[in-house]
């Protein structure tokens, strides 16, 4: 078992990582050393999670504790596996990323500190035994993500800053509110603070409470992953956080709000009715609409891949909902089918996110600006970033054969089994959240395609874009992670192998006979259903590609051919006006949903003149804030009511506060009599 | 069944044949014009330049040159000199030489200037164009 | 379209052979792009009819296309003016070879309009042309007959018509 020593090893090199940036961040190779720290603990929470999926859930190992929080226990598991192996993903590239990325100085320093901290944090709620070390690991993890937004403080936009990190705080501390309330109902109930023995007594945790506890965990956890309406954090705090820090966000710590989600739901109370299912998986299937709609209405590239990560998440939790409703209809094949799927397509987003995340920040660093609308011909300027954001591109779209596709092929094959269930309702409510995952799927294309398009391709729209360049930028850490990705395509089956291993631990499902048969080809779960080969998909565009080409060659005309400039159309220039500007592109969008977006316009022209010589014309549209306006404002209304009623009680008269303690000990006289 | 359906039924194949055979509706179109050079005196000639819009003629001592690619067929030379000038009738004017739509119309009186109107001299290396005779 | 001369032949004479076998190239099927470099649109409606039932180019093998990358043959309308000279050159040029232009209208020809300021006063002098379609506008028919001319599929008649009347034939 060499998954608890190669977790040590990463906790280590983070502790020291820390300690290192903290006295040594003020210079090169300071950072440097930090980094290499970093990087190492990385590779070996990578192992740990890896070994942890192959070999099954460790023992529960206590780690000290105090009378103030209890034993601290520890216990590395399968379900924890993928998040702890992307967890060890993430910070190598990261450490790859950050000496060519942040400047040396005393705030770099701090920030290295907390971001390895923050790592060994996020560490300890995926390896934590008990309920004490899970909450206490979680809320150190929160805050220290707080900290690690707030990076830039000092920049001049302070405001922003300040606000993104501050929404990123409250709604972590909402949700950390309803897990306490969930993780105690589990705990009373069960007598026990271990998080196995919890798994084991599920049973005592009976219908009401079962049910309270789930949600709410959900309902917590889900602050944390981002499912609508509780995802408002996200867009406010990605782009104000420096690029490796929105990579570690989106990249790992909304996956640990999807691992407490998954936590609940297949280990610590696996089996409950099928509401509990259907709810989550429609959570999901809202959640991942109405991410990627508001995802094709930002410019901002930071808040566009911040809205894509909510997209994401959604897909997942569909798939987790569904697998739950599988197991209460008593399919336990696809249920452990679709929560392999569920992670597979957390370790493919993991990779690609973090990728688009970091290569932001290098387009942010050589341009000056996020705006998609201010880029333009970037591929030209910075080939090797355009490369790289392109391999991730194309994961993130799910095009064949790349990661992105594998994963989802396999949950859309999953829901598109409804039909086991046997209740038509259900079969019918399944098929729905299949068909708005397939908007979504069309939807992220789009967006992606405008979301590569816009800033890479084409002219450049300003002078910034126009002297772009791609020297000194970090470029080690982002190509890691594209070759991940294509490792995580061409591997399947390996990939897939691995995680049916680990499935057997967490579900107690056989699932590799249905999965894989023979080796090469992937089926979901039933061998009647569908399948598909990566293999021999590969094999066959190769040859396709070895017949065409070869084809064409040999059937070219032989005549001399002439080098012509491309049709334009004749125009005397094409000037970079012309082109498709990121908002026009999603334009359809926000026509067909507009109910949606419900878009405030406004317009002003310095005067009336109709001639259209009155000077320039400002128009500014803006999509209605609905979470914000008819959610949160109401919530926190209602909350500063509460608090006007409530305040005539600090008066500040001593004799009323003299009164208070009197009336207390009288309440308490009278309760210990009675 | 639908209008057009039947329509076409009774009134069968309209599309011309031409050119395997000419087609009827020629005969209709505005063709440049066709002079006869016997009533062509130069004080005629040069009234034809000043009327034609479109500078497709000139005169260059004792010839009329017509240019067939400038005329527009409009029809105003006929309507000055209604003796001197008819419609030619030809409309297949498609020429794969610019110079092969120039035609040169020999005046009447010759080279001798017998002492009429004319305002040209009879060397032909002077030439009335429209923009001198108004 | 120029070739050098061979011994025996003059230019011109090469000059013609070789536009009558590129000419004979496209009997069958010859794709049209119409270009309009300033023109009152007279011509255009002409040149839209022959997509008409009655005088159907279709029938000839003649199509119409907007891209000049399909194209094989230019037919010009207007005077060229002068703002549109880069358009119209971008236009040839992006005409794979080999390729036709056919000058239609009196306005192309040189007639209606007189260089100046703002007009060349006919495509002569900016793309080379090589048939000449004169009227204002010409009718479908004889914009048929000076397309079945640029593809050798009809002799030109009006190198031999004097415009004389003689003795009021008509």
């Amino acid at each position: 078992m060499t998954t608890l020593p190669l977790m040590y090893g990463a906790a280590a090199a983070w502790a020291l990582a820390a300690l290192v940036a903290l006295a040594g961040g003020v210079s090169r190779p300071g950072i440097r050393a930090c980094c290499v720290l970093s990087g190492l603990g990385g590779a070996a929470a990578l192992a740990g999670g890896v070994s942890s999926l192959l070999s099954g859930n460790s023992r529960v190992v206590t780690a000290g504790g105090s009378v103030v929080v209890g034993t601290l226990q520890l216990q590395p598991t399968s379900l924890a596996g993928v998040f702890t192996a992307l967890l060890g993903l993430v910070a190598v590239a990261t450490a790859a990323f950050v000496p060519r990325y942040h400047q040396p100085g005393r705030v770099t320093g701090l920030y290295l500190a907390v971001y390895n901290l923050a790592l060994l944090a996020s560490l300890a709620v995926l390896a934590a035994g008990n309920v004490v070390t899970f909450l206490v690991a979680w809320e150190t993890m929160a805050l220290l993500c707080y900290l690690l937004i707030l990076r830039h403080m000092r920049r001049p936009r302070r405001d922003e800053v300040a606000a993104g990190a501050f929404w990123f705080l409250a709604l972590s501390e909402t949700g950390f509110v309803l897990i306490v309330a969930a993780f105690v109902i589990l705990a009373a109930k069960t007598h026990t603070m271990q998080l196995d023995l919890i798994a084991a007594r599920a049973h005592l945790v009976t219908g009401g409470w079962r049910d309270t506890a789930f949600l709410l965990a959900l309902t917590g956890f889900g602050f944390k992953a981002g499912l609508v309406p509780l995802h408002v954090w996200l867009p406010e705090a990605h782009p104000v956080a420096p690029a490796d820090g929105s990579a570690f966000l989106s990249g790992l710590v909304v996956k640990l709000g999807v691992y407490g989600i998954a936590l609940f739901a297949f280990r610590l109370l696996p089996a409950g009715p099928a509401w509990r299912g259907i709810l989550t998986m429609a959570a999901g299937a809202v959640t991942a609409a109405i991410g990627i709609l508001y995802a094709l209405n930002e410019r901002d590239i930071k808040r566009f891949l911040a809205f894509s990560t909510i997209e994401n998440i959604g897909i997942i939790v569909t798939a987790f909902g569904a697998a739950m409703t599988f197991l209460a209809y008593g399919q336990r094949l696809l249920w452990a089918f679709l929560l392999l799927a569920g992670l597979y397509h957390v370790a493919n987003h993991g990779s690609y996110k973090t990728l688009l995340f970091l290569e932001a920040g290098v387009v942010e660093h050589a341009t000056g600006t996020r705006d998609m609308d201010r880029l333009g011909g970037l591929a030209h300027r910075m080939p090797r970033a355009s490369v790289i954001t392109f391999a991730g591109t194309l994961g993130i779209a799910a095009l064949p054969p790349f990661n992105g596709f594998v994963s989802e092929w396999l949950i859309f094959q999953g829901l598109f089994q409804g039909f086991r269930t046997g209740s038509h309702l259900v079969a019918i409510l399944i098929v729905l959240a299949a068909a708005t995952l397939g908007l979504t799927g069309g939807l992220a294309i789009y967006a992606f395609v405008r979301g590569y398009g816009i800033p890479f391709l084409g002219m450049p729209r300003t002078r910034q874009a126009a002297e772009a360049s791609e020297a000194r930028q970090p470029v080690a850490g982002p190509a890691l992670l594209a070759v991940v990705c294509a490792a995580l395509a061409v591997g399947a089956p390996v990939v897939l192998t691995v995680l049916a291993r680990a499935m057997r631990t967490v579900t107690g499902v056989e699932l590799r006979p249905v999965l894989l048969p023979g080796n090469l080809t992937v089926i979901p779960a039933h061998t009647n259903f569908s399948g598909f080969s990566p293999t021999y998909r590969a094999v066959f565009l190769l040859a396709v590609l070895a017949l065409a080409i070869p084809s064409y060659r040999a059937g070219r005309p032989r005549a001399g051919s002439m080098v012509a400039p491309v049709w334009d159309g004749g125009m005397v220039a094409f000037k970079p006006r012309m082109q498709y500007s990121a908002m026009t592109f999603s334009a359809p969008t926000r026509v067909t949903f507009d109910a949606l977006y419900r878009p405030s316009v406004s317009v002003r022209r310095a005067s009336d003149d109709p001639a259209g010589r009155s000077g320039p014309v400002h128009y500014e549209s803006q999509a209605a804030p609905v979470f914000e306006r008819y959610l949160y404002r109401p919530v926190i209304r209602a909350f500063e009511w509460l608090a006007d009623v409530v305040r005539p009680i600090q008066s500040g008269d001593v004799n009323l506060y003299l009164f208070y303690v009197f009336a207390a000990v009288l309440v308490a006289y009278l309760i210990a009599a009675l | 069944m639908p209008q057009w359906f039947l329509r076409g039924l009774r009134r069968g194949v309209v599309t011309t044949h031409y050119p395997a055979r000419p087609d009827a509706s020629a005969a209709t179109l505005p063709t440049p014009p066709a002079f006869q050079p016997e009533g062509l005196t130069a004080g005629l000639a040069d009234r034809l330049v000043a009327v034609c819009p479109s500078w497709a003629l000139t005169r260059s001592g004792d010839t009329l040159i017509f240019d067939a690619g400038a005329c527009t067929a409009c029809g105003r030379c006929r309507t000055e000199a209604p003796g001197a000038v008819v419609t030619s009738g030809e409309f297949e004017l498609a020429a794969a030489d610019r110079d092969h739509l120039v035609k040169r119309i020999p005046l009447l009186g010759g080279s001798a200037s017998k002492g009429s109107a004319s305002e040209g001299s009879a060397d032909p290396a002077t030439e009335t164009t429209q923009g001198e005779s108004a | 379209m120029t070739g050098a001369a061979t011994p025996g032949r003059s230019v011109q004479e090469t000059a013609d052979e070789l536009r009558r076998r590129v000419a004979r190239q496209f009997g069958r099927s010859l794709h049209i792009r119409t270009l309009d470099t300033g023109s009152c649109a007279a011509c255009e409606q002409e040149i839209r009819l022959l997509a008409a039932p009655h005088y159907d180019l279709h029938r000839l093998g003649f199509f119409f296309t907007p891209a000049p990358r399909h194209a094989d043959l230019l037919m010009v309308t207007g005077p060229m003016i002068r703002a549109f000279d880069i358009a119209a050159r971008k236009t040839y040029e992006a005409m794979p070879g080999p390729k036709l232009v056919v000058a239609t209208g009196a306005c192309a020809l040189g007639g209606v309009y007189q260089p100046d300021a703002f007009t060349h006063g006919g495509i002569g002098e900016t793309l080379p042309v090589d048939v000449w379609i004169p009227g204002c506008p010409p009718s479908p028919l004889a914009l048929l007959q000076g397309l079945l001319v640029a593809v050798d599929r009809l002799a030109e008649k009006v190198r031999d018509l004097d415009f004389i009347q003689n003795g009021g034939r008509r």
